[in-house]
């Protein structure tokens, strides 16, 4: 027998639980990818039931359905091009009118919906009674109580699903616009009607009231209608009679009505006791979002969080280290002497190695990052940095990403998925290396110890002040050139504060994981390879030469020289600084091996003397080459993870842009220096 | 009268929403429709951004935002009345 397949949309609001519900009703068998085009998180997940094989999908955490960010039009579009056989919508029982205006918009959507009233058991301990016989009833549509983080209530709903697909009774449209607007509304769904071949894809009613919304898609969409240039015309005379009558702008008219509808069904249904005390909520942001002492608690979390992944990352990261040496150490013996076992070892084993090396950093961030955020905190963070990023043109939730920069940039870049706008994400992405990273750490180290004995902590936490402030100061040029626009709202809710549970944190940290090993393992294995291939070709006949000096990027190194030059640079610094792509702290070893300093105990006092010994060398040049190290181009992985977050052509902009920083900043500075006579 | 300039701990009812471009819709689609009430609950470290709670939740905006959103004060002695509403 065939199984009968059910197209189930799980949609609502964020911080409702919606996820939890999902894993609830999908188990383990899911699949993560991308909705076409764009950095929206497309899940899918399959539950076999009743003889039904329910498709479910997770459509973004939304608070409406306009146009207003790509979650919406994702949702939206979902629900039109797909046409599930049946949207769930998973409602905060505690607040539940802002929960049902999303659900009316399922409605007018056309398709059959069905709510789950989740979060049950927070709303009984504050004492909330829906009766939801009855809320069905007025709102037409099916409600069931869930509590997701249980799994309570997960059957019902799926007998429900099963139910309500195989009836196929007809759609109400249950939501009422009042009495004035009706009218509005019925004139235009008469006319778009009108178009049969346009009526199968857009239901009318839906399409009216997005036009009298002035939404922007809606007017995009209608283009295609026969009678396009009537219905514009007649949507204008509408808006325009509605807005005279109520005196306010159309698209708040509708959003009040469809409330009011919701606000008589809720009246009705749901009683709501008064509460004497304060919620548990209300108390801890009395601490937390304290004016004064929010700020220094803020940043104490920051701090711990970052002591704990990097200290405990630490082993780890090591132990893996350590292994791809091992067997970096055994393939060589293994392999004959010659050119594949130097491919295998100093290609592929080194690639595959730096790939993985990353992975403890990236379990103990994410983990740390999905507690912050479960718990509901990560949204008071926001709040309480958003003033000082605004200044720049960031917005409050930048702060993570770029904080994470301080580690790495990979799951830093990563983290900018958090931002809801395109071009907040863009610009956080873009400025993010410039939070020093622990791999540009050791070079820093190497140069200051070397020419700053005496102050070599002084100078590190200087250059690493200097990248804050570009930061945040190309954050404001991106703002006022390439990504003008107004900024982004900071209307966003503050969850109430809940308990991460141990299933859903697992479950993120395993997802993002995964999602590096897989983007970063296509690109920087390759790039690791190839790093090999410019620093081993072609072979060097006569012995008294190392190897990289007369390979590509040796010669690479010498050519551009010139270019360089005007730095205080010479190209031993320039093929360093071309290895460093692969990875930041290979700048040391390459400069290891360049100064032949050997592989013995004191090799790092060894190149420091090396350095000083080079007449090249000097402190300001030392200084201008940490500079140099913190503004060019970050390592391939960060590459490949900002391809996957930004898309190439903004990379490629941010590669240009890294560069004639970080040339035109190092050369006036080196050529102010050299005028003057400091450090010479 | 806008939400910006309430007082912490103060009780309003919206009274309109201006709509600057895409941002009053977006208001609106949140709660601040006529007819809602709320309190307003803090402010941030230097006067921005604000917390204000709303149809039962917590929600933070700019101050920008605030400014156009029109409220009307509930008095201290229709103080009980509305939060047994809310």
């Amino acid at each position: 027998m065939v199984k009968k397949i059910i197209k189930l949309a799980l949609a609502g609001n964020p911080n409702t639980g919606k996820t939890t519900l999902f894993n609830a009703i999908t188990g383990a068998r899911q699949k993560v990818g991308n909705y076409p085009g764009v950095t929206v998180e497309k899940r899918e997940g399959f539950r076999s039931y009743k003889g039904y094989d329910i498709h479910v999908y997770d459509l973004p955490g939304i608070y409406s359905l306009t146009a207003y960010s790509i979650d919406e039009i994702v949702a939206r579009d979902f629900i039109i091009n797909e046409k599930p056989d049946i949207v769930v919508d998973v409602l905060d029982a505690t607040n539940i009118e802002r929960n049902l205006y999303l659900c009316v918009q399922f409605q007018e959507l056309n398709v059959p919906v069905v709510g789950a009233l989740n979060l049950m058991d927070e709303a009984r301990e504050r004492g909330i009674v829906i009766d939801e016989a009855h809320l069905s009833r007025l709102m037409k549509m099916p409600f069931l109580k869930t509590i997701g983080t249980l799994g309570d209530g997960v059957e019902a709903l799926l007998d429900k699903v099963i139910d309500v697909v195989e009836k196929k009774a007809p759609l109400p449209y249950a939501v009422s616009y009042g009495h004035e607007v009706e009218e509005d509304v019925n004139a235009l769904t008469q006319i778009i009607a009108k178009d049969l071949s346009f009526q199968q894809k857009y239901p009318p009613h839906w399409c009216a009231v997005k036009l009298l919304e002035k939404d922007a898609r809606a007017d995009e969409v209608l283009t295609s209608h026969a009678f396009a240039s009537e219905i514009r015309a007649l949507a204008l005379k509408r808006i325009a009679r509605m807005e005279a009558h109520f005196g306010r702008d159309a698209s708040v008219i509708v959003a009040e009505q469809r409330y009011g509808y919701i606000h008589g069904a809720v009246a009705e249904a749901v009683v709501r006791q008064p509460l004497d005390k304060e919620t548990v909520t209300d108390v801890v942001d009395k601490v937390l979002m304290d004016r004064v002492f929010g700020l220094p608690i803020f940043l104490g979390i920051l701090w711990i969080v970052f002591q704990l992944t990097f200290k405990f990352g630490e082993y780890p990261m090591h132990a893996l280290e350590s292994f791809f040496a091992w067997m970096g150490a055994v393939l060589s013996v293994l392999l004959p002497q010659g050119m594949l076992s130097s491919l295998v070892v100093d290609g592929v084993v080194a690639g595959v190695g730096g790939v993985f090396s990353f992975v403890p950093l990236i379990v103990l961030l994410f983990m740390f990052i999905s507690i912050l955020e479960d718990t509901g905190y990560m949204a008071r963070a926001a709040f309480i940095m958003d003033k000082f990023l605004h200044i720049f043109g960031l917005h409050g939730q930048s702060f993570l990403p770029m904080i994470i920069g301080f580690g790495c940039s990979v799951p830093a870049v990563m983290a900018a998925r958090t931002l809801k706008s395109p071009r907040d994400r863009i610009i956080t992405v873009m400025v993010t290396p410039f939070m020093s990273c622990g791999a540009k750490l050791p070079v820093y180290v190497l140069l200051a110890g070397a020419f700053f004995p005496d102050r070599a902590g002084d100078i590190v936490l200087l250059i690493y002040v200097i990248g804050v402030m570009l930061a945040l100061i190309s954050s404001w040029i991106f703002r006022v050139t390439v990504l003008r626009g107004d900024s982004t709202p900071f209307v966003m809710e503050l969850p109430p504060y809940r308990m991460p549970t141990f299933r859903g944190i697992l479950w993120h940290v395993q997802d993002k994981t995964w999602r590096y090993v897989k983007k970063a393992g296509l690109v920087l294995l390759p790039a690791s390879i190839l790093i090999w291939a410019v620093t081993s070709f072609p072979t060097s006949v006569d012995h008294t030469q190392d190897v990289i000096s007369v390979s590509y990027a040796g010669r690479a190194g010498k050519a551009i020289e010139p270019l360089i030059a005007p730095l205080g640079f010479d190209w031993k610094i320039g093929v360093s600084a071309v290895t460093g792509f692969a990875a930041k702290e290979m700048v040391v070893s390459t400069l290891g091996v360049l100064y032949k300093v050997g592989d013995h105990e004191n090799k790092d006092a060894s190149l420091r003397q090396a350095l000083r010994n080079d007449p090249v060398f000097n402190p300001l040049v030392a200084f201008v080459l940490m500079l140099f190290m913190l503004i060019v181009v970050p390592c391939f992985a960060s590459l490949a993870a900002m391809n996957a977050e930004i898309g190439w052509k903004w990379v490629l902009f941010a590669i240009c842009y890294w560069f004639v920083l970080a040339w035109s900043l190092c050369c006036l500075i080196y050529q102010t220096g050299k005028f003057f006579g400091w450090g010479l | 009268m806008t939400i910006a300039d309430l007082k912490k701990g103060s009780l309003f009812i919206v009274r309109r929403v201006r709509v600057d471009k895409e941002i009053g819709k977006r208001l609106a689609d949140m709660g601040f429709v006529k007819g809602a009430q709320g309190q307003f609950i803090r402010r941030g470290l230097l006067g921005d951004p604000l917390q204000v709670k709303i149809c039962h939740y917590n929600v933070s905006l700019r101050r920008e935002e605030a400014r156009g959103i029109e409220v009307d004060l509930v008095l201290p002695e229709d103080k009980k009345k509305a939060v047994r509403v809310w």
